[in-house]
């Protein structure tokens, strides 16, 4: 990998006099799928948001495809090529299953100089999309509120992967999931992956972590608390660097 | 079940309220005499062109999911600004403009810039500062009806401009033009609602604020356009008062704010926001000029209609669990 996708340099967050963050530097390369681990609290999620746009970091800086970056709203995260997929899903259920797959970007065609909604195109993608990951969804117009939990995350997971980008975030991505749509979920995490766009995933669960990740990074009252090649490593040794009985990698102790 | 059953019992809850305004027209039509004639149909959708209007501006920021209380006084100030330049008697300065149809865009733009500004007022109140709509909208409400009596110094206008009361006299296959642009208001923001991305984006903001947000839809900025189209939509619905009343009163269009909440609720829209279409707002508005219609008919005394209006409004909220529980069965 030459130049990474991804740079973090001592990036910090500040609640008032809460350092949620204290330094966090770590890179992602192109292709590279990184676990990112920590206990609750550790800051994972809010390392998340300043990436995708949804918090500004307090100090430090971010390098994206070589550049300076900060996205001070998701859309410009979006325009740079990040797309974000959050553990509290980002559907709205009172719309159908097209308009939340298009959410905010539309397929519109001109009537008389006024942009309309181009609802068949966007069906078509949908339908595309969804039968290549295998996902079945009995009609693509009825509401998301008349989804199953697991039927709204693989709208989700079909939305990053269609739409791509450069950089997929990924926040718990399978809480809702059961055994065999997690396992299909792995697999898009790795075919995005092979084309050559970077993954950051963030889980609970060991297991999924060594199935799918390049390299683990763990977070540990918002400092890197470890950053280790997959192959180089073990679950016992990853738990350790999350409770903390060993310091195994970069980044000052707390 | 059947998908086609399936299909033709969506279409019903889906447009239910259609069905009761058909079920009403008919039920009144068998059993009061004198109800089945054009010229009561025609006066039902002549009597609804005000609160018409005000309900669809009302209606957009509901399914925006916010709240915009202040319509009825921004609609009585509207009125007001129109009836105080180019009313002849009362409190109006008589303005003429030459050539004298001049008078009406000049009209028309006044009362929807005078609108359009406390939209804007409203609009940047509440999304920039984050204040609740509420809240807002109900000083609003207060403070704009205030105006309206101090610019006024609650006396009327009268007499307005006969160029402008053409459009509530001259009439069109049995209504006037005032009631044809109440429905050419329906149709233009149903069109919009429902297949331009603003519309679809409206409703998503009424469904998830923080999912559009992530997904990089400019939500403050859509939410600001939806109070100023309120503001400006309810300056319309002045202007259209001002005709049919042929001037302004300080007092113009009290009680119109709770019609307009009642139309739009019985329309389907949901107060949660996200939920409900203007087609099935214009048919609440439609459904409350019929029972007025028919209150009236009856010889029954006035100070029904607000006990009527009233048990609707709760017939539509239950109505409205009803058919949440029904489509959660069909799901």
């Amino acid at each position: 990998m030459s130049e990474p996708l991804l740079v973090l340099d001592n990036v910090t967050k500040n609640y008032g006099a809460i350092q949620a963050l204290k330094g966090i530097s770590f890179s992602i390369g192109r292709g590279e799928v990184v676990a990112l681990l920590g206990d609750n609290g550790a800051g994972k999620s809010t390392l998340v948001k300043i990436i995708a746009g949804g918090l500004e970091p307090t100090s430090g800086r971010m390098l994206f495809e070589g550049k300076e970056f900060l996205a001070r709203s998701p859309a410009e995260a979006k325009a740079a090529g990040i797309e974000t997929v959050y553990q509290d899903l980002s559907l709205c259920t009172n719309v159908d299953v097209v308009a939340n797959f298009f959410m905010g970007r539309e397929i519109t065609r001109k009537v008389l100089g006024v942009p309309v909604l181009d609802e068949r195109a966007m069906e078509d993608v949908v339908a595309k999309a969804l039968a290549n990951a295998g996902t079945r969804i009995p009609s693509l117009r009825t509401n998301v509120e008349h989804l199953s939990g697991g039927q709204r995350q693989a709208i989700e997971l079909n939305r990053f992967v269609h739409w791509g980008g450069k950089l997929v975030l990924l926040d718990e991505p399978f809480a809702a999931l059961g055994v065999e749509q997690t396992r299909r979920g792995l697999d898009m995490i790795r075919q995005v992956a092979n084309q050559g766009i970077g993954v950051v995933i963030i889980t609970h669960i060991m297991q999924q972590a060594f199935q799918v990740a390049d390299r683990i990074v763990v977070i540990r009252q918002g400092v890197v608390a470890g950053d280790v090649a997959r192959n180089k490593t073990s679950p016992d040794a990853v738990i350790n660097m999350i409770t903390g009985e060993t310091l195994a990698g970069a980044g000052p102790a707390s | 079940m059947n998908p086609r059953t399936r299909h033709a019992l969506e279409l019903i809850l889906d447009n239910l309220v259609w069905f009761m305004l058909v079920f009403v027209l008919v039920v009144f039509s068998l059993l009061i005499p004198n109800y089945f004639q054009l010229g009561i149909f025609a006066n039902i959708i002549e009597a609804s062109s005000v609160l018409g209007v005000m309900s669809i501006g009302l209606a957009l920021v509901i399914i925006a999911g916010h709240m915009d209380l202040s319509v009825e006084s921004v609609a009585a100030l509207s009125a007001m600004a129109v009836g105080i330049l180019f009313c002849s008697s009362g409190i109006g300065l008589g303005v003429q403009l030459h050539p004298q149809w001049l008078m009406v865009p000049v009209s028309l733009l006044l009362a929807v810039l005078v609108g359009g500004i406390i939209g804007v007022f409203n609009g940047f109140l509440i999304v920039r500062l984050k204040m609740s709509a509420f809240i807002i909208t109900l000083a609003s409400y207060i403070w704009v009806r205030g105006l309206v009596l101090v610019v006024s110094g609650g006396r009327s206008a009268q007499d307005l401009a006969p160029a402008i009361r053409w459009f509530g006299i001259q009439r069109l296959i049995g209504l006037p033009l005032t009631a044809w642009i109440a429905i050419a208001c329906f149709v233009v923001f149903s069109l919009i609602m429902a297949k331009t991305p603003f519309g679809r984006h409206l409703v998503m903001i009424g469904g998830n604020e923080t999912a559009t947000f992530r997904a990089g839809i400019r939500v403050n900025r859509n939410l600001i356009i939806a109070f100023v189209l309120a503001g400006a939509i309810a300056g319309l619905a002045g202007w259209l008062l001002a005709i049919r009343t042929s001037g302004a009163t300080a007092n113009l269009g009290v009680g119109l704010l709770f019609n307009a909440f009642a139309a739009v609720v019985i329309g389907g829209v949901s107060l949660k926001g996200g939920v409900g279409t203007l087609p099935g707002v214009y048919a609440g508005v439609l459904l409350l000029s019929a029972i007025n219609t028919a209150i009236n008919l009856m010889g029954l005394p006035a100070n029904f209609t607000q006990v009527i209006h009233g048990l609707l409004v709760l017939a539509a909220v239950l109505l409205d669990a009803f058919k949440q529980t029904i489509r959660q069965r069909l799901a």
